[in-house]
């Protein structure tokens, strides 16, 4: 059994064994981070997507401290590969004249990426660690069943007519309790104002 | 409209939650309350951050599904092409750490040179050659008897008893010794003990000259011959 600094020194020497082992360790963030619900892309597509990301850490690990650093990157870079790949999609379809109606091309998605896109570039793994943490207490905070309700909205991306299915609620009330909970979070993020002015730069 | 009413409509806007009318009313709510407007976008930049980044932080928390092991050479396969072949990459760190690949170098260069220096004193070493005779045979014969001056790039080893050179010429080739020769009066013979190819050492003899003057002039052949 490896310990992380054993794991990572053996990685840096490209033992074989060692990368099998920080694969196994870190294809279930990398494969979470392709399915990331912006992108909506299919199980077999974010194993692909997975797997990329997996390979391009060999160049990375010696510019790494801890193996964990190792995760925060694979999932940044999956979350990246995945969104593009998205777009890539979305474009083909644009392209191949799938999108013909008016409605249709409102909806084209491919605009309200490039924000996003441009932040993942620009996220590095302190940034993700330090949002975790925030989100985290931020949650912590709430009532446990809003909390939920929250990390539905946030982390799933689920409808408001889904929200109030499966939490009994109705569905005006869904919103009055995610804006109390969204509020509150930001007022934990506003705590790192650096962090927080950073993010809002890409997404403005 | 209060605060907490004007969040709700806001999100839903964001979240494309809205109705065509709940759009409508907001657009309302922001040209009448511009204070509204920078609330408005405090609440979509704060929901488009988390919409992006919370997924991420979730993920550092996933432990399924496994890696796929139908997916395990594909990434092996990338390790051996990033760091090259396994044979290559230590799995244990060695004494000499990062001094190895140097190490290598010198150990692998002086190695080389050694053998080298080895090929070359064994090239040299086994031109020697000698020539055995009697000390009296060297007094009787005068000038016209061979001396050193006649083959310079040979060594004259004299004896003055039958023993030890009965010895000399039965004792193999030494390892810098490329040939010895001596003549037997006994039978009239010029005996050359030499090095062949691989090490493989040959007598042979050859009749011997009549004359002393002819054994020298045979003998200083017999030594150029090997010496080439």
């Amino acid at each position: 059994m490896w310990t992380d600094r054993e794991l990572l020194a053996a990685l840096e020497r490209g033992d074989e064994e060692a990368w099998d082992e920080a694969f196994r360790r870190l294809y279930p963030a990398a494969f979470a981070a392709a399915r990331h619900p912006l992108a909506s892309l299919t199980p077999s597509e974010a194993e692909d997507i997975a797997i990329e990301a997996l390979t391009l850490l060999l160049p990375k690990v010696k510019q790494v401290a801890e193996f964990d650093e190792l995760r925060l990157l694979v999932i940044t870079i999956a979350t990246r590969k995945a969104i593009s790949e998205k777009r890539r999609q979305l474009a083909d379809k644009r392209g191949g004249g799938d999108l013909t109606s008016l409605d249709a091309m409102q909806d084209d998605e491919t605009i309200r990426f490039e924000p996003v896109e441009q932040l993942l570039t620009h996220i590095n793994g302190t940034d993700l660690r330090e949002l975790s943490r925030l989100l985290d207490v931020a949650l912590s905070s709430l009532e446990p069943r809003q909390a939920d309700l929250l990390r539905d909205f946030l982390m799933h991306h689920l409808p408001y007519k889904e929200l109030s299915e499966k939490y009994r609620m109705p569905i005006g009330s869904i919103g009055v309790s995610l804006a109390r909970g969204l509020n509150k979070i930001r007022a934990h993020l506003q705590t790192m104002p650096k962090l927080w002015k950073e993010l809002a730069a890409y997404l403005r | 409209m209060d605060a907490e009413s004007f969040t709700a409509l806001a999100l839903r806007v964001i979240s494309r939650e809205a109705t065509d009318d709940e759009r409508r009313t907001l657009e309302t709510e922001l040209a009448s309350a511009p204070a509204r407007r920078e609330e408005f976008e405090q609440l979509k930049l704060t929901h488009e951050i988390l919409r992006v980044t919370s997924p991420m932080t979730q993920a550092t928390q996933a432990i399924t599904p496994g890696l796929p092991a139908y997916r395990a050479n594909e990434l092996r396969t990338a390790v051996r092409q990033y760091f090259g072949p396994a044979a290559s990459r230590g799995k244990n760190p060695t004494p000499f750490g990062e001094w190895m690949p140097a190490m290598r170098w010198l150990f692998a260069g002086s190695g080389v040179a050694a053998l080298g220096f080895a090929v070359v004193l064994l090239c040299f070493a086994n031109r020697s050659v000698e020539i055995g005779l009697y000390g009296t045979d060297l007094m009787r014969g005068g000038d016209k008897t061979l001396s050193a001056a006649d083959v310079p790039t040979a060594r004259l080893v004299t004896f003055d008893k039958d023993a030890p050179f009965d010895q000399w010429q039965n004792q193999p080739l030494a390892w810098n010794e490329h040939a010895k020769i001596w003549v037997d009066n006994e039978h009239d013979l010029l005996y050359i003990v030499r090095r062949v190819r691989h090490g493989a050492v040959v007598t042979e003899t050859q009749p011997l000259a009549p004359t002393n003057e002819g054994q020298r002039e045979q003998i200083k052949q017999v030594v150029d011959a090997l010496k080439n």
